[in-house]
This record gives structure tokens, sequence and C-alpha cells, in this order.
């Protein structure tokens, strides 16, 4: 199994500042978005429709890295990008960051790190799902909404992050693949 | 008060917070912090926008809640009181902490590998080439009528081979100048990690347990 060596930290880590960087562009969408919906009472509908941008750095820096730990580590450096960039939420973002970086971690663990297919994407984007709600329920209160509107919630958080996490990386990597700079990345 | 040990209490006591519904305990951190960050200048446009974006989103959850769910009083209390704790914790975290002395601190105190520190160092001192970089690659698809959103596997691609070639590079440059991995190095800035430290640190925690387990509503 690979190990960590200092252009692999130093690429996750601008990789990382990237992410936060596309995701600081569209931010003022997610902020309108929120501001729509919350008259209906629908504002955390904004954040599952944008979740997936927002954890796709971990999916990503697992399918590109491929080293145990850099989902983890590319999603928390996010965090931390974003945290001193002057993102609000602080100390929290922190802790997301690590929540939505071992979602992610546990699919690419489950395969053991050899297979970097749809098969481990689909179940990294799982875990992300699984993991971020159940962090959910507790920290924004989920846990008091009625069973249908969660399962909707639900719903539209795990077709965000397939979508980003899942679709859109495969397509980034196929592009990279083509571009013959993948073997460089999962071949020392 | 050491970053590390700062570090640690600001995310242990989210953490924590996260999973009590004490709304006392929340405004008690909620003052504590407001008064902290007086004490350290904060400026007004910055505690402004500490105090009105949280306050949206927190009233936004707090409306959805009644709604769509069945929470009660005291909950949505806790809620909107926790969005503050995150914010206002947070906010006092950055501002009183610069990331140089943060990486450093992480590696003489928490023992974090040197390579680790200097790579991510190394890396966050990139941050005006990478926003620039994503400005350039985002206009030079424009030139050539093309779009790229946040969708677009372009954007990313683009974004990647940029972020692996600097990489390259800073790796090579950091070896070239004696860098190595795992080879013991002297600091030329010492961040102390002193008693005080611990105590401040201990006490914070203890009292906040007090608070918590107490039975305050």
């Amino acid at each position: 199994m690979k190990s960590w060596h200092i252009r692999d930290i130093i690429l996750v880590t601008i990789l990382a500042i990237f992410m936060g960087v596309i995701f600081w562009i569209i931010n003022p969408v997610y902020t309108i978005l929120a501001a729509a919906l919350a008259p209906f009472g629908l504002q955390p509908l904004a954040n599952e429709i944008v979740l997936g941008i927002w954890v796709m750095a971990g999916p990503l820096a697992g399918f590109i890295i491929r080293i145990p730990g850099s989902a983890t580590l590319g999603e928390f450096l996010g965090a931390a990008v974003e945290m001193f960039l002057g993102g609000i939420w602080g100390a929290s973002t922190l802790i997301s960051g690590a929540v939505q970086g071992l979602g992610a971690e546990i699919g690419f663990a489950a395969t053991g790190y050899k297979r970097y297919n749809w098969v481990s994407l689909s179940i990294s984007c799982l875990t992300t799902a699984i993991v971020t709600f159940t962090w959910d329920l507790f920290r924004s209160g989920y846990s008091a909404y009625h069973f249908g509107f969660l399962v909707m919630l639900f719903a539209v958080r795990c077709l965000s992050i397939f979508l980003f996490g899942g679709v859109l990386t495969k397509l980034i990597t196929n592009l990279l693949a083509r571009a013959h700079v993948l073997p460089n990345v999962s071949g020392k | 008060m050491n970053p590390s040990l700062k570090l640690a209490l600001a995310v242990l006591i989210a953490l924590e917070v996260s999973f009590t519904q004490v709304w006392t305990v929340n405004v008690a951190l909620i003052a504590i912090s407001l008064v902290l960050m007086l004490i350290n200048h904060v400026t007004v446009k910055r505690f402004l926008w500490l105090t009105l974006v949280p306050l949206f989103f927190a009233s936004a959850l707090v409306w959805s809640l009644t709604l769509q769910g069945t929470a009660s009083h005291h909950f949505l209390i806790v809620l909107f009181t926790r969005m503050f704790v995150y914010v206002y914790m947070g906010g006092l975290f950055t501002q009183t902490t610069d990331p140089l002395t943060l990486t450093r601190s992480l590696e003489q105190n928490a023992k974090l590998p040197a390579k680790f520190a200097y790579g991510f160092l190394a890396a966050f001192n990139l941050m005006p080439k990478i926003q620039a970089e994503v400005a350039t690659i985002r206009a030079a698809a424009l030139m050539r009528g093309q779009e790229l959103h946040v969708w677009s596997p372009q954007l990313y691609f683009k974004v990647i081979l940029a972020a692996m070639n600097w990489s390259d590079q800073l790796a090579a440059a950091m070896t070239s100048h004696g860098f190595v991995e795992g080879a013991p190095r002297t600091h030329a800035i010492t961040v102390a990690l002193r008693a005080r430290d611990w105590w401040i640190f201990a006490l914070s925690l203890v009292v906040i347990q007090v608070g918590l387990f107490i039975g305050l509503p």
C-alpha cells in the first residue's frame, strides 16, 4: 500500500484549496437558494441540493490520489481552507469536513483501496450520504422533522452526492485517464 | 493560548454542544466568545457578517422545523443558539490564530510529522495563485465561447492538471533545498506550550461539563 510523501501531501492540499475556491464561487447560489426556499420551510432542502458539491473533494481526492486517508485528508483540508478563507462556521466546519471525509473514506476502505471503479465510487457516495446524514440528525436537529420529510431530504442528498461525487468524479477521472496522467499517480 | 490546544478546545466544545441540548450553556459560550472577540478588537464589518449570516440560517432552520417537524420550543432555542456558538467560537479562533503559527504549533507541540506541516504550508501559500488559476481557466474557456460551470468536468480536469504540475515542482524545490522526510529538524521559531495553557484547557472543559450535566435548561 502506498504511503504519504511530500508530493502527495502538497497535491492533496492544492486540490483541497482548488475545491474550496470553486465552492466559494457558487456560495452566493447556495444563499439565494436557501433564501428562496426558506419561506416555505424548505431551507434544509437547499443544503441537500448543493451538498454534493461540498463533499465532492472527498471522493475526488480518494479516487485520484489512491492512498489510504486521502479522501479524509482532502475533505478535511478543504474545510480548513474554507475556515481560514473566512467561512463563518468555524470549528464546526472542521468537524463537518472530517465527518464528510471519513464517510467517503469508508467507501474506499470497504474495497481495500484496491478497486477504483463504479462500484467503489458508488459505495463511497452512499457511505458519505449515510454518515453525513447521521451527523445532521444530531447537529442540525434533523431528528425533529416528520419522517416523510426526512426521507425526502435523504433522497435528495443521495442524489446530489451521487451526481457530484460519483458521476462528475468519474467523468473527471475519465478525462485524466485519457490524458495519461493517472498512471503517474497510481502507478508509483 | 497555545494554538494546538486552542484548536482542540474549540473542536471539543463544538462536538459536545452538538450532542447535548442545554441552551443556557450555549448562551454562556456565546457571551464568552463575544467578550473575547471584543477584547481582541474585532472589526464592525466582520462582527456584522458573523451575526447576520447565522441569524438568517438559524431563523430559517427554526422556521423549517416548525413547519415540517415536531420540535419542542426548548429544542428550537437550543438549535438557534447552537448555530451562534459554532460561528462565534469559530470566529474567535480564526481571528486570534494565524495559519502559520498553528501549523508550527501542530508540528512542535502536537507532533504532526514535518512532511505534513511543510506540505500544507507550501500549498497554503499558493492560495492567491490558485484563485488566479481558477479565474484564468474560466476566462480562457470563455474566450473560446465555452462556459465552465461547477458541474463541468473540464474545469476540474484543468484544475487537477495544474495541481499535479505545481505539487511536482514544489516537492522538487523542497527536496533541492535540503528538505528530507523524517529527518530530525531544528526550529527557528519555537511555539511555547506552557503549564498555563493546560490549565485553561482543563478548567474550561471541566466548567463546561459541570454546566452541561448539572441539569440547567
